[in-house]
């Protein structure tokens, strides 16, 4: 039996040109001083010495398009690419220079998968989507130049509605907790996301931030409140920016 | 529930680049046998990104379309 040796959660948008070009000069500023605590998160992470990697994070349209949007997915496989997207603009600029293929911790995924068919959970399998910058610009600002572990990324729905409830999202990260406990392996977790800041999803409200709504998530995540976590519901959770990161993040759970 | 035609054509937007470059050049028949309403058609031909949103857009795509997304 082993254990998980390493969670967090944290924004993926660690791209200051993006913050400088849309915020201006202090939204650059503080993103720069995130992405040093984030650096100093993984030389935790690294001292730790995961055998693998589980990253939750959600899709940005990216990946599954419409033709079909899993709520929840695993990615398996031996190995993983980061998305390719010509001409790239805002934050997909921030997977220029990533290495093109990452290893994928098959075991490890495969587990969540079929024990998850035990557990009630029909979660999705990808042998193909690549990753974007949801999962990429967290681990490489972690990792900086030292190895990525084995990955096992992990999609959730958080923009196609009906979303998956954040009951279910809590639900599956105690799933994950519960394969990793009956494994062989050390495994790292991080839950990726923002707070508040796409309200609706309305091009016309970016940037909008519900700082009320805010402090009552981090004040729970702090308490280790998992159950009002879980317990929040779609009408408190109308706005997918919050799904991005309640989750996300309800799905960190040991 | 999001609008299906219209967020296809916005992913192939975003990922096809011969695509885009006939929909910058000529809208009208680079959406020609698309199934969208007339007045999604008319929001994509005006490139009216605020309009595409709120006809059910995905935020994302419309603000990362090389050439065309942005805030």
């Amino acid at each position: 039996m082993d254990r998980i040796v390493y969670a967090a959660a944290m924004s993926h948008v660690l791209y200051p040109d993006y913050y400088g070009e849309n915020v201006g000069p202090h939204g650059r500023k503080m993103v720069e001083e995130l992405i040093e605590v984030v650096r100093d998160m993984g030389r935790t992470l690294a001292a730790a010495a995961p055998d693998a990697l589980v990253v939750v994070a959600d899709d940005h349209l990216n990946v599954f398009s419409f033709d079909a949007v899993p709520a929840l997915c695993v990615r398996v496989g031996r190995s993983v690419s980061r998305m390719v997207q010509d001409d790239a603009i805002e934050f997909d600029r921030a997977l220029d220079g990533l290495p093109e293929r990452y290893p994928v911790h098959e075991d490890l995924a495969n587990a969540i998968l079929e024990q998850g068919l035990q557990a009630g959970f029909d979660f999705a399998a990808s042998w193909s989507a690549p990753l974007d910058h949801a999962f990429l610009s967290p681990v490489s600002t972690l990792y900086g130049n030292r190895p990525v572990p084995p990955l096992v990324p992990f999609w959730v729905n958080c923009f196609v509605a009906p979303q998956p409830t954040a009951q279910r999202c809590f639900a599956a990260g105690r799933h994950i907790a519960r394969v990793v406990a009956d494994g062989p392996w050390k495994v790292a977790v991080i839950a990726t996301g923002g707070l508040s800041h796409f309200p609706e999803l309305s091009l016309a409200r970016v940037a909008q931030s519900d700082p009320v709504f805010d402090r009552r998530v981090v004040t729970l995540m702090e308490a280790g409140d998992h159950a009002a976590l879980a317990a929040l519901t779609a009408k408190e959770l109308p706005t997918p920016d919050r799904t991005s990161c309640s989750t996300g993040w309800c799905s960190w759970a040991r | 529930m999001s609008r299906y035609d219209t967020n296809v054509i916005l992913y192939r937007l975003k990922k096809d680049a011969a695509f885009r470059d006939r929909f910058r050049s000529d809208p009208s028949t680079a959406l020609a046998g698309t199934d969208l309403t007339e007045e999604e058609r008319q929001a994509f031909m005006r490139w009216d990104v605020l309009r595409l949103n709120e006809l059910g857009g995905m935020l994302h795509l419309l603000l990362s379309i090389p050439e065309l997304g942005g805030h």
